[in-house]
């Protein structure tokens, strides 16, 4: 019952990777798009992207880690 | 063999991140001394002497002609005085910056080699930076605004009756920071290693079947392959985001929003 529960809930904490996934998709469309526009500031984007892109992966990692915890620990 | 708990239950994925003594040694002098050197200790050396002997093997020796290890390091230099000079406008913060992007940086990458330890995968290490860095900057913003440093908390344009909601909004979003901080690198270095040791132990037991699933099992082994170049690209992303989220923290203090 307890082990169920555990991977329920495991499972359950993973559905947090979905903001991330959506958020990441978002940040490098809006990359594109803004590159379409405005190739000159490619690399100043792409920088700010970049850091986007990790605060976003970030807090999907958080979810993901809970369910690495329930899982093993 | 396939989907076997018992093993996964065993060979724990977070075992890779346990501290364990290697030399240890315990004596009953002074009430009670405890030395030890644990494997976060020896790999934090590990980082140091890697460090060191990296800028030692890059010093250009005043030559003419830098050494293509000097052309590197100091493109890496010029990356990070650019980034400084962007985001606070003056030098005094770029060895303290430049410290410790390398310091995460090793840090990340020697943890990328199979059956090493990884010292930001520690909460120890990560917590401790982001708290430290926090303090710093905290102690820094006082130091210049004294008193005035406490208006960073209001900001402009607030009237007067959500005052008291926005400083607590304020004050917990300040301090999620010491938190946010260090938790985003280890969780990031957590999630990548566990993510590639439970991949690996699917490997290894697809492997080790017969000869056709074993040749079968190359198509993911490339995938594999790829994710480990993600982790590679995420150790250098996580240095490249601890570092620019510091330096806007400290631009926050010395200007106050």
């Amino acid at each position: 019952m307890l082990a169920a529960a555990k991977y329920l809930g495991a499972g359950l904490a993973c559905s947090g990777l979905i903001g991330a996934g959506a958020g990441i998709g978002l940040i490098f469309s809006a990359l594109i798009a803004s590159t379409a526009r405005n190739p000159q500031i490619k690399g100043q984007l792409f920088s700010y992207a970049i850091l986007g892109f990790a605060l976003a992966e970030a807090t999907g990692l958080f979810s993901l880690m809970i369910c690495f915890l329930l899982l093993y620990s | 063999m396939f989907g076997n708990q018992q093993y996964n239950i065993i060979n724990s994925p977070l075992e890779q991140f346990e501290v364990t003594s290697l030399l240890g040694l315990n004596a009953p002098i002074l009430g009670y001394l405890n030395i030890s050197l644990t494997n976060l200790a020896l790999y934090s050396l590990l980082v140091l002497f890697i460090i060191v002997s990296l800028h030692y093997m890059a010093n250009n020796d005043t030559k003419l002609v830098p050494s293509k290890w000097s052309i590197a390091l100091e493109s890496v230099f010029a990356s990070i005085n650019s980034m400084v000079r962007e985001q606070l406008g003056k030098e005094l913060y770029l060895p303290f910056i430049y410290s410790l992007f390398f310091f995460i940086l090793i840090a990340n990458l020697t943890g990328n080699i199979p059956y090493s330890f990884t010292i930001t995968t520690s909460i120890m290490v990560s917590i401790g930076l982001s708290f430290t860095i926090l303090i710093a900057v905290t102690i820094l913003g006082l130091s210049i605004h004294k008193l005035h440093f406490f208006s960073y908390f209001v900001p402009s344009g607030t009237p007067l009756a959500l005052v008291p909601l926005l400083v607590l909004i304020e004050l917990v979003s300040y301090l999620a920071r010491a938190f946010s901080l260090g938790i985003r690198l280890f969780a990031n270095m957590v999630a990548g290693h566990t993510l590639m040791k439970i991949l690996a132990t699917f490997l290894y037991q697809m492997f080790s079947g017969s000869l056709i699933v074993a040749v079968l099992t190359l198509i993911p082994f490339t995938l594999f392959l790829a994710i480990m170049g993600l982790e590679l690209a995420v150790s250098f992303i996580q240095a490249y985001v601890f570092v620019i989220l510091t330096c806007s923290y400290i631009k926050d203090a010395i200007e106050l929003h």
